[in-house]
């Protein structure tokens, strides 16, 4: 017989579906996706085979693009061209840039494939009952979520993405390239599209996408657009962020909750307003939290602090955010009374002659696998976290907003200005740094969302929109010299891989590379 | 007089006469009379014939002197397999070669492939590391394809073998006892194999194994092989004292971390092996039944402490004519028990790094009484996670066992039709079924464990293969032209199934993971026809046609065609009667074959996965499992070769010098590969699908020599080379002349990779930045040549350079014997191939062994001290060296009593005996290229006894 079926627990797509409870575990998908690297957790069946599973992890990948190639973050591994994203020399052969494109585009297909699984008339075909295609439509509307949060990052990183929706076929055809233009109103109008299909700020089952993620998303999108599309969009910046900040979020007390393994739970969970959810038990990977803990830890931090088993010692910071945090260069950043200074010093250098060794540097220990009480996550083995990673919260929301009064998108000054104040008075536990609307600048901002949302994942696209990212802009190792140096503004964008080049000849290289 | 022939009793035409010592001489003619005058008393007469054993007869004054020749077993036309069926050496037009059990290596084989090591031109079998048992890589040809395998398709007395091999097992062809094997027959061009169809690019090895004899005594033969071994060489690492100096002279380390010892951890780690291998034969014919049973014992254990092979083997060969002979039943079955221990492989790396000044032994820490690197959590000693660990704890603390049970079991039918003579009908029905269960377990307290429970595994595994043959064959000769025509047709039907089964512990937790279940399918039709005209003009054709379940019903069935032409020049007329040459064929071939090892089994159909283990996502309160969908290609197919090969075979002198001339070019298409898909275009970065071409051309050349030919004292040398080149001539879909795949992971960091897959280049070409050196020589660190000028080292300046692949190889067999003792010995050699140092690059720089991730040091390859390397230089083909080498594989001497009642005979072989090489790590020959945590091979010496009773 040559007609041979699996028959093992594998599935076809036929009878993948006879279980109506399969469209839910596929949504669950497309959230792990941000989470986990493959369908064994922690690694064992790797959704990618281009680089190490562990190394393939979205949030990993989002976070090192994000972070290390900006003053931010550096590492100290030996891992491939790792080093050339802080050096900011990579080419479009980098594994690193090539695999997030590959992570991304991994996503959106994942999603499209979803949508096409979803469609009314397939589903329908399956006997279907009506509660559960209910229950599908704002599935479907999550995932249309899901992946233009995708979009916008490749719009964000790559600006000239090749483009496929669920109207493509699954195989080996060539997707044609979209730009930067059409993309923006492509992110836009889908956005605006599932508005009103996802659930009600706040209504969702935990970890999941309501109505607020989307106008958090819509809000970035606006607020980059000048660097996307060429035109402002401020104003709607202000719409959006409005929506957000009205729509029932509050900050937690303690800065330091929000970045806790209980962060569900402890009252962080009010102000995050999408988070990508980890759990030592049931979501495990060698990406996103493990990493961003793990690697943070070394020298002569105590890994028990940290709720884990031990450090990977490579993640540290540069004397460039330290000193947001200074009124003077030489002042001791331990006796900064922001509570959002959360740096490890101790046998560390403030300063980095040598980026593998971990001690160069001062370490950040801002994320833990402890709760509120000190306790560790629920991992026994201390491997994996319980620490949520905050995609969206309302503290970025409030930034932006004040961004945006700033940039002349209408708004409210003095509400931009309360906002601020908020978000100091949590940090500095008194009103006595509280700022006033002349201190409202645009660099005042810059720095503030360094402080406020240092290793978050915002700090690239925050200095590209400030034209601070490649030729303005100076901090230790830019550009692979020790003072720094600026590079060219091509960097602004990453390569399209060269690996995709050769493959899809649709594909025109980014400008530059 | 007059010359006939033994057997027959008819008459042989063309036997040359002569006077010993002077040129007087004839030939006999068609009736095979002759005369000779001129002849004196106390002369000699010699008499001699091509495939005839020579008479000498002193002439006393007879008038008549009648003779008969006896064959000669040794020139006798050999028969040879090609598949489904047999042809004659010298009717073969494909480039066969057939390796008798005379020519096998000597000493204590445990890995079949290891008997015809160097002995064939084309072929290159790279042993595996020295674990006992291991198996190694056979490549014909050097391989044709990239993801897909590159191994050749092994039949077993009929049974095509499961190309994935065995789970759990070290080599799937232990399973076949050596001392068992009769011959290999290695089809390498397409004509020859393409009547194997779809598993045929890289080549075919057929294995016959050896029967009882019709009409034969009973015989019982004990045979004894025992070894010892040791290794030769270790990794050049510091010393105790060495590592404390160079600790103390670098800036920033902290020499308190350091201990009192002086350990040399590989000293600790290796011992000397040792083995014996029984085998117990009983054979007879009694009448029209005969039979050979042997069992098989074989224990070895490796140079790695707790590693452990065992082999129980019980072969069976029963064999039956019926009906005068018309019908024949042949039932083999080769039967083993496996059972394995491994030693924990991370031993060989944790003791080239591990700190020399630490002790093996520290019964005040939590470790069951080891060493290991730690610190304190909570109040307690807990070990360091990411530090090296005790090589003899990961030794001694670790379990991991395991047992296979396997028969590969074949009954044949062969009919001859009595109303067509000439016909026959042969059914064979063959099963290979292997079953492996095994278990691995390290305690709580070990370092290795990081949970807080006893980690263990058990597994099992179920590999089936079920086969079902059936052809015809007719053999006729035609009345015209004198044409022999051999026509065979058939149809074959093959299943495999294997499912898998795991349970054990995830971290702290216990879980069973779903089993797993594989089945595929391969039917097939094959003919083929071979005309011999006029004992000149050889035409073979075959065609073979595969289905496949493992191919969308689309292209489902492939067709596999294969042609061949062969001349036997030396049956002409102008060339009869030579006394130089006594055969010269020339051959020429065209087939196409199919490469089916595709890596899955349902590679055509859109899959989902449900998640395991902690891949599961929170919503609300609840963690959802996940289904995912699998990347696949609707239009997946084998890759397809096409092959034209020309050979010329010799023979001079009597076949004193006889050799092959072979030359070769080979077209991979529809290339399987796992390549980049265009993003966004699957579900998927990489699919397996079918890209690119691949060309390889080579030129084999096989020669033997008998320099000494006598009753006391024969002498044969014989020499292979091959020269081979293989290259990506298209990779992907689109035109890209930069595009390249990397290759080759390396240790040392995460993704890094040292090789690429790039049009124009062979596969294992080597990506490196090109070292610079100041006046003195020494590699000036971080300083590489800037290739595309943009004053600044990217990875844009990377260079493919080198190959892990010979240019050319070579084997030398000698065989010596005289009177009673024998003498024989082996060289290989490999050229143009280099190897990546892996041992020096990850261990052979300062921060390898001070920039840890917590408080420990780790010790250095010595080959920092002469690169002075302070960071890693991971890339730089500095650590490419070339790997030439000629090694001498083995030597044995023998030495045979025959009795009355018992043979014996003893013999003593030394094996991997010597290396000749530049090359700096422990072995030039590391299949891959890439030297990096390598089982060493042990150099062996072998006493074998034998009685025959």
């Amino acid at each position: 017989d040559l007609e041979l079926t699996p028959e093992d627990n594998r599935e076809t797509a036929a009878s993948a579906f006879e279980d109506p409870a399969a469209y839910k575990q596929f949504l669950a998908k497309l959230y792990a996706g941000f989470a986990i690297s493959g369908q064994d957790g922690p690694a064992g069946d790797a959704d990618l085979s281009g680089l190490d599973e562990g190394f393939s992890q979205y949030m990993r990948l989002y976070w090192m693009v994000q972070e290390l190639t900006t003053d931010e973050a550096v590492i100290g591994w030996n891992d491939g061209t790792i080093k050339d994203l802080h050096n900011q020399n990579w080419t479009s052969g980098n594994e690193f840039i090539r695999t997030m494109y590959s992570r991304i585009m991994y996503q959106i297909a994942q999603s499209n494939e979803f949508l096409r699984q979803t469609e009314t008339s397939v589903v329908e075909g399956r006997g279907v009952d009506a509660a559960t295609q209910a229950n599908i439509q704002v599935y479907r509307a999550e995932a249309r979520f899901l992946r233009a949060l995708s979009y916008w990052h490749a719009l964000d990183l790559y600006g000239n993405p090749p483009f496929v929706t669920e109207q493509d076929p699954v195989g080996a055809f060539l997707p044609e390239q979209t730009n930067s233009a059409e993309l923006f109103t492509y992110i836009e109008s889908e956005l605006l599209a599932i508005e009103s299909e996802l659930a009600a700020a706040g209504a969702n089952e935990y970890g999941r996408a309501d109505k607020a993620a989307a106008w958090m998303l819509l809000a970035k999108l606006y607020q980059n657009s000048e660097k996307y599309t060429g035109s402002d969009r401020s104003s709607d910046v202000i719409t959006y962020t409005e929506k957000v900040i009205n729509s029932g979020f509050t900050l937690v007390d303690d800065y330091q909750k929000l970045f806790l393994a209980d962060n569900n739970m402890n009252g962080a969970q009010n102000e995050i307003i999408f988070p990508i959810t980890f759990d030592g038990i049931n979501t495990q990977a060698y990406g996103g939290m493990t990493f961003i803990i793990h690697a943070a830890v070394g020298g002569s931090m105590d890994p028990d602090n940290f709720g884990i088993n031990g450090g990977w010692a490579g993640l540290r910071t540069t004397s460039a955010l330290i000193n947001d945090f200074l009124e003077n260069e030489d002042d001791d950043i331990e006796t900064v009374a922001d509570e959002r200074a959360i740096f490890y010093t101790d046998g560390q250098s403030k300063e980095i002659s040598n980026i593998s060794n971990f001690t160069d540097g001062y370490a950040v220990a801002k994320y833990k696998n402890v709760d509120v009480n000190g306790n560790a996550g629920s991992d026994p083995t201390g491997d994996f976290p319980d620490t949520d990673f905050p995609m969206f919260r309302l503290a970025d929301a409030y930034l932006m907003y004040a961004e945006a009064v700033v940039r002349g998108g209408g708004g409210s000054e003095s509400a931009a200005v309360d906002y601020i104040n908020e978000l100091r008075e949590r940090a500095f536990n008194d009103d006595s740094n509280n700022i006033s609307s002349s201190d409202l600048t645009l660099n005042f901002l810059l720095e503030e969302r360094a402080r406020e949302l240092y290793w978050e994942a915002h700090r690239r696209t925050d200095l590209i929109r400030f034209g601070q990212f490649s030729d303005g802009g100076v901090w230790p190792f830019k550009g692979g010299v020790p003072q720094g140096t600026t590079t060219q503004s091509f960097r602004d964008l990453m390569p399209i891989p060269s690996s995709d080049l050769g493959v899809n000849t649709n594909l025109t290289q980014n400008p530059g590379y | 007089g007059n010359v006939t022939e033994t057997a027959t009793g008819l008459p042989v035409p063309g036997v040359n006469v002569i006077v010993q010592g002077t040129s007087n001489g004839t030939t006999t003619d068609f009736d095979g009379n002759y005369t000779i005058s001129n002849v004196s008393n106390e002369d000699v007469l010699v008499f001699s014939f091509l495939g005839f054993v020579t008479q000498q007869v002193p002439f006393e004054g007879q008038s008549t002197i009648d003779i008969t020749l006896d064959e000669d077993s040794a020139t006798l036309d050999e028969v040879v397999l090609i598949g489904y069926g047999a042809t004659s050496e010298q009717d073969a037009t494909g480039a066969v070669e057939k390796i008798s059990s005379e020519t096998f290596n000597q000493g204590a084989v445990v890995a079949p492939e290891q008997l015809i090591a160097g002995k064939s031109a084309g072929v290159q079998i790279t042993p595996g590391g020295g674990a006992p048992g291991q198996g190694g890589t056979i490549r014909i040809r050097g391989g044709s394809s990239l993801s897909a395998s590159n191994d050749p398709l092994i039949v077993v007395d009929g049974v095509p073998l499961d190309q994935r091999g065995v789970a759990g097992s070290r080599n799937a062809l232990n399973s076949i006892n050596p001392n068992e094997i009769e011959d290999f027959t290695i089809l390498k061009d397409a004509a020859a194999t393409s009547i194997y169809g779809s598993r045929a690019s890289n080549g075919v090895i057929l294995i016959t194994t050896k029967k009882g004899k019709k009409d034969s005594p009973f015989q019982f033969t004990y045979d004894l092989k025992t070894s010892i071994g040791n290794v030769l060489d270790k990794v050049d690492v510091l010393n105790a004292d060495e590592f404390r100096n160079l600790i103390n002279n670098t800036a920033g380390t902290d020499p308190s971390l350091l201990g009192n010892a002086n350990t040399d951890w590989q000293d600790e780690i290796y011992e000397t092996s040792v083995g014996a291998i029984h085998n117990f034969t009983a054979t007879q014919g009694i009448g029209n039944f005969y039979y050979r049973l042997n069992f098989n014992h074989t224990a070895e254990t490796g140079v790695i402490r707790k590693d452990y092979y065992e082999r129980n083997a019980f072969n069976i060969s029963l064999n039956q004519d019926l009906f005068d002979n018309s019908l024949k039943l042949t039932l083999t079955s080769k039967n083993s028990l496996d059972k394995n221990k491994f030693s924990n492989g991370g031993a060989i790396g944790s003791a080239v790094a591990f700190d020399p000044t630490q002790p093996i032994y520290d019964e005040t820490l939590p470790f069951g009484g080891f060493f290991e690197f730690n610190r304190l959590s909570g109040g307690e000693i807990t070990q360091q996670n990411l530090a090296t660990r005790n090589p003899i704890a990961l030794l001694e603390q670790t379990t991991d066992q395991n047992q296979t049970r396997r028969s590969i079991t074949n009954l044949n039918a062969e009919y001859k039709v009595p109303f067509l003579t000439g016909l026959k009908a042969v059914v064979s029905a063959g099963f290979d079924y292997a079953e492996a269960d095994g278990d691995k377990f390290t305690p709580v307290f070990a370092a290795s464990n990081t949970s807080n429970i006893d980690q263990f595994e058990d597994y099992s595994n179920i590999n089936r293969n079920l086969l079902l043959d059936t052809y015809l064959n007719y053999k006729t000769e035609l009345g015209f032209f004198e044409t022999d025509v051999d026509v065979t047709a058939g149809h074959s039907y093959q299943e495999f199934y294997s499912t898998s089964n795991v349970f054990g512990t995830e971290q702290d937790q216990i879980r069973a993971l779903p089993r797993d279940i594989n089945r595929n399918s391969l039917e097939s039709y094959f003919a083929r026809a071979s005309f011999d005209i006029n004992n000149r003009y050889l035409i073979s054709g075959s065609i073979r046609a595969d289905g496949s379940s493992r191919v969308s019903p689309d292209n489902r069935w492939g067709y596999f065609p294969a042609a061949s032409i062969g001349w036997k020049i030396h049956n002409e007329e102008f060339l009869q009667g030579s006394r130089v040459l006594n055969e010269l064929k020339l051959r020429g071939g065209y087939g196409e074959t199919g490469n089916y090892e595709i890596g899955r089994n349902y590679g055509y159909l859109g899959l989902y996965t449900p998640s395991q283990g902690g891949a599961r996502y929170q919503f609300g309160n609840e963690f959802i499992g996940t289904i995912r969908p699998e990347e696949y290609d609707e239009d997946l197919k084998w890759e397809s070769l096409i092959n034209y090969n020309a050979g010329i075979d010799f023979g001079l002198f009597d076949n004193r010098l006889s050799g092959s001339v072979d030359g070769y070019y080979r077209e991979t298409k529809d290339l399987i590969a796992t390549v980049p898909v265009p993003a966004g275009a699957n579900l998927s970065d990489q699919l397996l699908t079918n890209v690119g071409t691949t060309v390889s051309k080579g030129i084999e050349i096989g020669l033997s020599g008998d320099i000494a030919r006598s009753e006391d004292f024969n002498w044969t040398l014989g020499y292979n080379i091959s020269f081979q080149e293989l290259e990506i001539t298209e990779l992907s879909l689109g035109d890209d002349p930069n595009f390249f795949i990397p290759q080759g992971g390396i240790s040392g960091g995460v993704g890094n990779n040292i090789q690429l897959w790039k049009e124009g280049f062979d596969p294992t070409t080597f990506f490196v930045f090109r070292q610079v050196y100041n006046d003195a020589g020494q590699p000036i660190e971080g300083a590489y040549v800037d290739v595309n000028g943009d004053n600044q080292i990217t990875e844009a300046d990377k260079q493919p350079y080198k190959k892990a692949t010979p240019d050319y190889y070579m084997g030398l067999t000698n065989t010596m014997n005289y009177k009673d003792f024998d003498f024989s010995f082996t060289f290989r050699g490999s050229f143009g191939n280099y190897i990546y140092n892996n041992t020096q690059s990850a261990n052979g720089f300062i921060e390898a062994g001070t920039n840890t991730p917590s408080d420990y040091y780790s010790n250095f390859n010595s080959n920092v001290l002469e690169s002075g390397f302070v960071n890693s230089q991971f890339f730089s083909d500095y650590y490419l060296q070339a790997a030439d080498f000629v090694k001498l594989d083995n030597v044995s001497i023998g030495y045979t009593i025959p009795g009355e009642k018992v043979d014996f005979r003893a013999s003593l072989t030394a094996t991997n005996v010597l290396t000749i090489t530049d090359y700096d790590g422990l072995d030039p020959e590391v299949f891959g290229g890439i030297d990096n945590n390598f089982y060493p091979r042990s150099r062996r010496f072998v006493l074998g006894l034998n009685f025959a009773f």
